[in-house]
């Protein structure tokens, strides 16, 4: 029997070979790869190893780097307003979904950003946001509001970028609260409903309370998600002033594959590292505050 | 009982009931105005003249619907060659990620083997790392290896998901010890038991896992532009659609950028319709909903 287990065990690492492989080739040797070339200066024509070693030059400059600052600042900006944004219409939507007719139909409505490929969504909206002839302006005009220049005013472009992601990302947060929601039993709400809580105050005391896991969860990945950002920023900021819509990683690719300098990009990704790390260990730790501990 | 419904539902017509259901449907209804409205502004926009689409009154409807324009882009954009290279490598990627995730899955959650917690911890951590991490170092060693100028540099990187190995082993958590271990008595081996039991059971889990890969490699963009930058023969969908602001920059071609973009939007859509049922099915076996 023992010698059973024992053969099960290798048996085991059968089973995840493949993936332990596939990780100490496409991530081991990256991280250990990318912090080496974090010290160096390096333009990937030259061999890695004879690529000259210049300590922490690469992060004093990107901390001394005004459009490196701004790119943090942006990238902090859009992480933090539309992740909670996202989540909170998210969390109205499904609710009201849940408690109407249709509610496939409608669930279709608003999942179906989520399978449309964020350029195609960057370009589409890049036409509604025209200044002159764009149907979002004709709509203000409509309500006799002015004009905005959405993507050209260097105040209003982040903005404008923010309620595409909002828009694009509604879809998946609804679908894993529209699950949720679905296993709350419904007795809750019929003893909420006896003692005469309206659907206002069974949306606060009962809904968000037990979807709290759900919620932690899509901060969570919300926010590892969010601070990468870079498709739509990407496709839509071409007519602003860079400062104003570069995130960290379109300063990280236009470093490494526009201006080839492979170290000081390989810098910049890895002070994203750190944030995306600091911004989950605090997360996890309201995880655990919240009662949920991590995923064991 | 049929008193009782009609008790219900007179019970229902109360004036604040009638406002607050009012009031729902209205709020339902804009949301799904300003869902929607991209995408028919899209689809009309895509069968709009050139001189339409840059009017100085945006126009919402074409004034005769233009249908040459979708026969026009796959003359001037190779526009199915990019289907094939989307298809092959998120479809090939995908089978590949169902394979490891669920052999992976399987193990973490039923094969007891040493450091097993510490390993299945280290794929977790693997989810927190940027991308960006990884896109110089991969992009080098697609280079060094010779990968860069066929599909193996778009598929192999992806072979495996971490989140796809945490899904399927959350999934075979919930399938009873007992009905594996009447099978190990049998004589069955893992390998068959993985074949005959575990596969069958998870299904719907794979088909939420396949779902989810296929939609994300589909949509990927960063690395395709990346790795193709200098070979347009393996230029995937996104990355294709995403020069055509490039090439048709000028007024007389606008409308073939809008045109191509729903070439590119709706099969996914489409796709999506039909999947719709066993996505979110799928989402809610595998616990995701109350995770």
């Amino acid at each position: 029997m023992n010698r059973q287990i024992k053969r099960r065990g290798i048996v085991g690492y059968g089973f995840i070979a493949p993936a332990l492989v596939f990780y100490a080739i496409f991530f081991g040797f990256p991280v250990v790869f990318s912090l080496l070339a974090s010290f160096k200066r390096w333009n990937m024509l030259t061999p890695f190893s004879e690529a000259r070693f210049v300590g922490f030059k690469h992060y004093i400059y990107l901390f001394e780097n005004e459009l490196f600052m701004r790119a943090l600042l942006n990238t902090c900006l859009y992480a933090l307003i539309t992740v909670p944004v996202t989540i909170f219409l998210a969390l109205i939507f499904a609710n009201l979904i849940h408690h109407s007719k249709f509610p496939a139909l409608w669930r279709f409505l608003y999942f179906t950003p989520i399978v449309t490929p964020p350029v195609a969504i960057g370009t589409i909206w890049n036409y509604l946001y025209r200044p002159n002839n764009g149907i979002l302006n004709q709509l203000l005009g409509f309500f006799g509001l002015k004009p905005i220049y959405w993507l050209t005013d260097p105040n209003t472009v982040l903005f404008s970028v923010m309620i595409t992601a909002v828009w694009a990302g509604i879809g998946s947060s609804l679908l894993i609260f529209s699950a949720g929601i679905q296993n709350i039993p419904q007795a809750y709400y019929d003893a909420a409903e006896i003692d005469g809580a309206g659907p206002i105050v069974q949306f606060w005391k009962i809904t968000v309370p037990m979807l709290r896991p759900s919620i932690l969860f899509l901060t969570a990945t919300g926010m590892i998600t969010a601070w990468q950002v870079f498709d739509l920023p990407f496709i839509m900021g071409k007519n602003a002033p860079s400062k104003s819509i570069m995130t960290i990683s379109g300063y990280v690719y236009e470093t490494a594959f526009q201006s080839v300098r492979m170290g000081r990009a390989s810098a910049g990704a890895f002070i994203l590292f750190v944030v995306i790390f600091i911004v989950t260990l605090f997360i996890l730790r309201a995880f655990k505050k919240g009662g949920i501990n991590g995923y064991e | 009982m049929v008193m009782n419904d009609f008790e219900v539902r007179r019970k229902k017509i109360k004036p604040k009931k009638l406002f607050l259901t009012i009031l729902k449907y209205t709020v339902l209804l804009i949301g799904a105005f300003c869902m929607v409205l991209p995408f028919f502004w899209m689809i009309s926009a895509s069968l709009m003249t050139p001189e339409e689409l840059i009017s100085d009154t945006p126009r919402w409807l074409p004034e005769v619907p233009q249908w040459q324009n979708y026969l026009e882009v796959p003359k001037r954009v190779p526009i199915l060659k990019y289907y094939k290279n989307s298809l092959i490598t998120a479809g090939i990627s995908t089978l590949l990620v169902l394979l490891t995730s669920s052999l992976a899955g399987y193990a973490f959650a039923k094969i007891k083997f040493r450091g097993r917690r510490q390993l299945f911890r280290l794929v977790l951590a693997t989810m927190m790392f940027p991308v960006f991490i990884f896109l110089i170092p991969n992009f080098y060693l697609m280079k060094q290896l010779g990968w860069i100028s066929n599909y193996l540099s778009l598929i192999v990187p992806f072979a495996v998901s971490g989140y796809g190995i945490f899904l399927i082993r959350q999934f075979v958590m919930s399938i009873p010890d007992d009905l594996i271990d009447s099978a190990r008595i049998d004589g069955a081996g893992e390998l068959k038991i993985y074949w005959r039991i575990i596969l069958p059971i998870i299904k719907p889990a794979m088909a939420t896992l396949a779902t989810l890969t296929f939609i994300s490699m589909w949509n990927s963009f960063l690395w395709p532009l990346i790795v193709t930058s200098s070979f347009p023969e393996l230029m995937t969908l996104p990355v294709g659609v995403s020069r055509l602001s490039l090439s048709f920059s000028s007024a007389e071609n606008q409308h073939l950028i809008v045109t191509g973009l729903v070439y590119q939007v709706v099969p996914m859509v489409v796709l999506f319709l039909y999947l719709q049922k066993n996505y979110i099915k799928g989402f809610m076996l595998s616990g995701f909903g109350d995770l």
